[in-house]
């Protein structure tokens, strides 16, 4: 599994906070070409070979979120978006649900309800039951 | 404001749909007694992820499923000491007649304004999307309620004052 090789590399934190910030700035260049849906597969993709302390989870959290805050059409987003990657969207969805913040939250349960059209209610139950990979 | 309130309760009554999997389960310390799990939280693995929607700073709504019980505990959006004052006791007023809405908890849970607890002996009795309409209808009805009491309390005290100052005209 392509997973397992990259366990050896993420057991340094350092190492993936490194990968964290070079997955930031590809993102950031990206959304300075007006792609936003581009900058947020690039920020979903790899999520789980980089599970590890909290620094991690929140680096990777504001990546998530910077390319969030950027999508204007989602419908479009949710359509070129590979279906393996709804469920950790949905993980990253309730994150943002979870901050409070108001411009956050109402992009969140925007593209929360589209998501869940589209991904249905096991979307959802998986999130609830998956304890081991939270975001 | 009225425009995230459509997204926000579509988020809850979704997620209430896919988390409202309830079955019978009798305890595992305690035999031949049946708690609802989500209330003692003793045993790790019958409990899922809780889950926080918040839609704004003031309101959000925070539901934690195990594995025979549900619990919704919700904050209310109170914009001044009045309505801060008008929930508390409309609220308190309703948690008080627990019994007769049945899936109401009597204390809302620390830092929230009225919880809810549903038991898989209530999905057997009840429809379960009965259930979610019902709770999404009484976040409605709890915005509209405490707009009309609001309205009622400052009429009637520009009323009194009215009366009470004409004398002195």
């Amino acid at each position: 599994m392509a997973r397992a090789g990259s366990f050896v590399e993420a057991d340094n934190a350092e190492a993936i906070i490194t990968r964290i910030e070079h997955k930031s700035r590809k993102i950031e260049s990206l959304l300075k070409q007006y792609k936003p849906v581009e900058a947020l597969k690039t920020a979903l993709e790899g999520t789980y070979a980089m599970t590890g302390d909290e620094r991690c989870k929140s680096a990777h959290w504001i990546a998530v979120h910077r390319a969030l805050m950027a999508i204007k059409d989602v419908d479009g987003m949710l359509s070129s978006l590979d279906p393996e990657y709804y469920d950790i969207l949905m993980k990253y969805l309730y994150r943002g649900l979870a901050t409070g913040d108001r411009p956050t939250c109402d992009q969140c349960l925007r593209i929360h309800e589209k998501l869940t059209e589209k991904a249905g209610l096991g979307c959802i139950l998986r999130f609830l039951t998956d304890t081991v990979n939270t975001v | 404001m009225a425009s995230t309130l459509r997204p926000y309760l579509t988020c809850i009554r979704n997620t209430l749909d896919a988390a409202m999997c309830l079955q019978n389960f009798p305890c595992q310390e305690v035999e031949r007694h049946n708690k609802p799990e989500v209330e003692l939280k003793s045993s790790p693995e019958l409990l899922l992820n809780p889950v926080l929607i918040c839609r704004n700073e003031s309101e959000k709504c925070l539901i934690e499923t195990s594995i025979n019980s549900l619990r919704i505990s919700l904050k209310v959006k109170q914009a001044d000491e009045l309505e801060n004052i008008l929930t508390k006791k409309f609220l308190r007023f309703l948690s008080m007649r627990a019994e007769a809405f049945q899936v109401l908890r009597r204390k809302p849970v620390q830092g929230y304004d009225i919880s809810f607890l549903i038991t898989n002996y209530h999905c057997e009795e009840m429809q379960k999307h009965k259930l979610i309409d019902f709770i999404v209808q009484f976040m409605e009805d709890i915005d509209k309620e405490i707009s009309e009491l609001k309205m009622s309390v400052n009429t009637r005290g520009r009323l009194v004052a009215t009366e009470f100052l004409k004398q002195f005209i």
